[in-house]
């Protein structure tokens, strides 16, 4: 007897389904993508423990009829794949989610499949199961036109994946997360995601009509918050067959974690390294290297530029040039950036009308009575603290604002600034009026450390030294952008021993690296020589630099630890070279902090994401005095 | 750092707990100038801060009519004696920066009473009225540097050792990853008419070298790099003692004796780059300059400079030199000078900090700056003084 045998088909099929059904959400990932291949405009995602018992997915798409179902759930057969003219699959352009043809055989295999179908106009629907590989014959059965697809007790054929599960709240979140993207990318179809009896997603179909963009932020504010609506910008851009569409948060809008950037190519979420670089660098300037952004990025490509089939999951794309796409994205985020250079996010206001209106007492709006009596008698117990330093916060105010100008015809009056040890009240000539101007005109200066101005309709208060320092640092920004970054030769050049594509990909870039003031060239194999570095730099760790830029080129396709360091030098003399908190300010210096932060890009956060000024609308006050 | 090099048996006792029995009995008494003096010279090799306690003590030892005052961070060790009234010989330590504060504050010309209870462990200071006790270790735990065999030894006058150390010593780098840029390579070389005791220092940017005729003993010593802060060290001391100094060398370890003060360091253990390839020998274009006109030229106009670039390129005609700088920030600035200058005309950009730290070294009437193009090291010398040269390498603006 022959050593070596063929496996049989259902052992290949659960081999198969370890690559494509990896856990429960990649299982929803699968049938989601199917259904909205299928045309679907509402899906109906059930999940029970975690998807492990349960993950039934209805839609009301084009279906099957009882000649396909047996089909379908054979290996390697789709609808997907287009014949080209020589009779052979087209793998090149694919235009569909799917195309391997393995989900559904693969969950087959490792799960209880029932799949109940009615295509378009026919009279029944029909049904088919398959039990970790076993398929039953078909038989008629009820149900709407579109296709129903149950898996039940989803790896109970392949118990070594079982013990791999994590928590059912884990395996909860991912599947969750797999919708989230799905439904980010299709706009256009309802989603609805129910585990167990929790109803944890509602998104309705949006209407396409009013405009593409208008759908995809208002689905996309649906799944990420309303937040998100309202600080991104939108994204367009095109070169050479790419387009590149989606929504960037504004700088101040940022978290902590880089959880929210989401990548969508052809409409499937893709995880990739490139869209990570190409967000940081586009950011670099306006955040804190532990603050990220939030974006959400489509991509649409000439589908032979991109190749989809790289992972079974899909969830890796390589694209023909990257170079191309990275470019793409970076100059798209940073025109959409610079051009939005005035805007802090609302997030910021909010949250300062939040802090001012939580020492209101909740238990005044009706219906918001707490529950037991014990919560009530604390939430009394702080209002009465609360109003107490409401008093006392007026009080201070009072004595704070008693010089300042009364507000009549503010247009008129001179802009005073109170010495608060002295009392002494200094003068500046009457204001402009402050129509004129978007950051209004200064009123006063509170602690020594913020610009109170008053613009046509609303307050502006700016943080004098975050403010002045973002001034400093793109005025040195512009400095050097004119005359070059100068260079220090070294009489000892450094020579750093690198592997050798490592190497390569560095002296690949060195005219870039140039431009920055930073010369390198190679040095034999797997080596390079640094021959002048940025005499901004005091002390440089060149050895690590380079390292660093070497490990970034393969990480992320892009080096911009230079940049960033440099960034950060620059940084560090504008910190010191700008006013600081604590200095008192004339109404003429206030009111010329606020001109130039006018005429200056990306003055509205500070290097590090903050914000340098936040805008409350009259509206805003009126709200928080309820006069509205 | 690391603790190689001491008695394993003093380090295991370094951080115990301590018996009545551990103190040693000491009584001596001193003038408060001479033990002032003494402190100085060891206490400022002790750090501030310090994880091994004892590192922040002196050791004090009296024998026969002298006490000898040690004090060591561990890499340099500094040693001195001076004779005082032994009443009861013996051994202590305390806190050096705490005793030399102390005498630092006493009454000129007083009589200092110092006596080391060997029941609880404290140290009395008397001083007329004044009575100070302090926390004492004891003598046994204090960390010595054994300086094994220094098989290279010779002496040199204590202005020629100055000399080699004030020339070099302000382009030691302070950027620790190429460490063994962070001191002064001191080594022999023979190759001109007479063999030479040379130091040379560089930080990747400038380089500084001085020689001094070779003295009876120091051929054939191994070439040693002395660490930045031993060499401030050394600096101090010679300021002070002068006259004739001891040296002895060893591979890993160097000791300066100055008749009652010995002070050793350790070595910085690796390899100084080869220097001399990147001082440039076909350097044509010859430019002579008042040093000190030269160097009041330059700081004027940098004036105009930012505080981080502060770059001044420099114009050569025939007998002119322009000195300019830009900072679109705040203006401009140019001078001229009349210079003794034949060959083609050249442009060249340097660093001003770089430019007046070499001119700060030249002493000499006249300067002369050899060069070759406005991306290649400079060769700066004093042209009355061939022994020391300097090396610049421009800056690209």
């Amino acid at each position: 007897m022959s050593r070596i045998r063929r496996l049989s088909e259902g052992t290949v099929n659960r081999i198969a389904a370890g690559e494509v059904v990896e856990r429960p959400a990649s299982a929803v990932k699968e049938l989601v993508e199917n259904a909205i291949d299928a045309g679907a405009h509402h899906i109906d995602i059930i999940i029970g423990s975690g998807g492990r018992e349960l993950i039934r997915i209805t839609d009301d798409g084009c279906g099957m009829s009882a000649e396909e179902l047996p089909i379908a759930i054979e290996r390697h057969a789709t609808s997907k794949l287009a014949l080209d003219e020589r009779g052979g699959e087209d793998l090149v352009n694919i235009a569909s989610l799917g195309f391997r043809g393995e989900a559904l055989p693969s969950i087959g295999a490792v799960a209880r499949l029932g799949i109940t179908s009615r295509s378009q106009g026919a009279e029944t629907a029909h049904t088919i199961t398959v039990e970790g590989g076993d398929i039953s014959p078909i038989e008629p059965a009820a149900g709407p036109e579109g296709t129903r697809i149950e898996v039940r007790d989803l790896f109970y054929a392949t118990p070594a994946r079982l013990k791999f599960m994590k928590s059912e709240r884990a395996e909860t979140t991912a599947v969750s997360d797999v919708v989230k993207r799905l439904a980010m990318a299709h706009p256009d179809c309802g989603f609805t995601l129910t585990s167990g009896t929790r109803n944890m997603m509602r998104l309705e179909a949006e209407d396409l009509s009013t405009g593409e963009d208008e759908a995809r932020l208002r689905r996309l504010a649906a799944v990420m918050g309303r937040e998100f609506g309202e600080n991104a910008l939108p994204i367009r851009a095109e070169r050479e067959g790419v387009r590149l569409s989606g929504f960037a948060g504004l700088p101040t809008y940022n978290r902590g974690r880089a959880d929210l950037q989401f990548l969508f190519v052809n409409g499937r979420p893709v995880r990739d390294k490139l869209l990570v670089g190409a967000v940081r660098g586009a950011y670099a300037d306006f955040l804190a290297r532990d603050r990220h952004p939030i974006v959400a990025l489509f991509v649409d490509i000439d589908p032979g530029e991109v190749d989809v089939n790289v992972h079974p999951a899909k969830t890796e794309v390589r694209f023909r040039d990257s170079g191309r796409v990275r470019g793409l994205i970076v100059g798209a985020l940073r025109l959409a950036l610079t051009e939005a250079g005035h805007r802090a996010s609302t997030t910021v206001a909010d949250s300062t009308l939040g802090a001012l209106r939580a020492q209101q007492p909740t238990s005044y709006q009706p219906g918001s009575y707490p529950a037991s009596p014990s919560g009530w008698s604390d939430s009394s117990a702080s209002w009465r603290g609360a109003s107490a330093s409401v008093q006392q916060a007026a009080h201070q105010a009072q004595a704070g604002f008693a010089g300042l100008a009364p507000s009549g015809r503010v247009e008129d009056q001179p802009t005073e600034t109170i010495d608060p040890l002295t009392g002494e009240v200094t003068m500046s000539p009457a204001a402009p009026a402050p129509v004129e101007f978007p950051l209004g005109v200064a009123r006063g200066q509170l602690h020594e450390t913020y610009i109170i101005a008053q613009t046509a309709d609303g307050i502006v208060i700016v943080d004098q030294h975050a403010a002045h320092e973002r001034l400093v640092y793109e005025r040195m920004k512009q400095d050097i952008a004119q005359s070059g970054i100068k260079r220090q030769g070294l009489l000892i050049p450094e020579v750093v021993e690198l592997d050798e594509d490592a190497a390569e990909r560095l002296v690949a870039r060195a005219p870039q690296f140039a431009e920055l003031g930073f010369v390198l060239e190679a040095f034999g194999e797997g080596a390079v020589v640094v021959r002048e570095i940025p005499s901004l730099f005091k002390k440089l760790d060149v050895q690590g630099l380079v390292r660093d830029l070497a490990d970034e080129l393969v990480e992320f396709g892009e080096a911009l630890a230079l940049k960033e360091r440099l960034e950060e030098v620059c940084g560090t003399i504008a910190c010191h070279g700008s006013v600081r908190s604590g200095r008192r300010l004339t109404g003429e210096e206030m009111n010329a902090l606020l001109r130039e932060m006018e005429a200056t890009p990306h003055s509205g956060q500070c290097n590090h994401g903050r914000p340098t000024y936040v805008e409350l609308k009259l509206a805003d006050i009126e709200r928080l005095f309820g006069r509205r | 750092m690391t603790l190689s090099g001491f008695r394993a048996e003093t380090l295991k006792g370094l951080q115990g707990y301590r018996n009545a029995g551990d103190w040693e009995e000491m009584k001596i008494t001193i003038e408060r100038g001479a033990l002032l003096k003494s402190l100085n010279h060891v206490q400022s090799v002790v750090e501030r801060r310090n994880t091994i306690p004892i590192l922040s003590n002196v050791l004090l030892r009296a024998d026969q009519g002298q006490l000898s005052l040690t004090a060591t961070d561990l890499d340099i060790e500094v040693i001195e004696a001076v004779d005082v009234d032994v009443a009861t010989s013996g051994g202590t330590t305390a806190s050096a920066h705490t005793l030399y504060d102390i005498v630092r504050k006493l009454p000129d010309g007083a009589q200092v009473e110092v006596v080391q209870n060997p029941e609880d462990g404290r140290l009395t200071l008397q001083a007329g009225r004044s009575k100070f006790a302090l926390q004492s270790l004891p003598q046994e735990d204090f960390p010595s540097m054994s300086a094994g065999d220094l098989p290279h030894r010779f002496d040199i006058p204590a202005d020629a050792l100055s000399r080699l150390v004030d020339k070099t010593r302000f382009a030691i780098s302070t950027e620790e990853t190429r460490y063994y840029l962070n001191g002064i390579y001191l080594h022999t070389v023979d190759e001109g008419p007479e063999p030479m005791l040379r130091a040379v220092a560089t930080d990747g940017h400038r380089l500084a070298q001085a020689d001094f005729p070779c003295p009876e003993g120091a051929a054939g010593m191994p070439g040693v790099i002395i660490p930045r802060k031993t060499v401030l060290e050394l600096q101090k001391l010679i300021e002070e003692e002068g006259g004739l100094i001891q040296v002895g060398v060893s591979d890993t370890k160097i000791r300066f004796e100055f008749g009652n003060v010995t002070l050793t360091s350790k070595l910085i253990d690796g390899t100084f780059p080869d220097y001399e390839r990147v001082i440039p020998t076909e350097n044509d274009k010859m430019l002579k300059v008042d040093g000190k006109v030269f160097a009041q030229a330059v700081d004027r106009v940098s004036t105009i400079s930012t505080e981080k670039s502060r770059a001044v390129k420099i114009n050569l005609d025939e007998g002119r030199l322009t000195l300019t700088v830009n900072n679109p920030d705040s203006g401009s600035a140019t001078e001229e000078l009349a210079v003794e200058y034949d060959s083609a005309p050249i442009e060249i950009g340097f660093n001003a900090r770089y430019l007046l730290d070499i001119a700060g070294q030249l002493e000499g009437d006249v300067a002369s700056f050899l060069m070759a193009d406005s991306g290649s090291p400079t060769l700066v010398r004093d042209s009355e003084d061939e022994s020391a040269l300097y090396v610049l390498m421009p800056m690209r603006v």
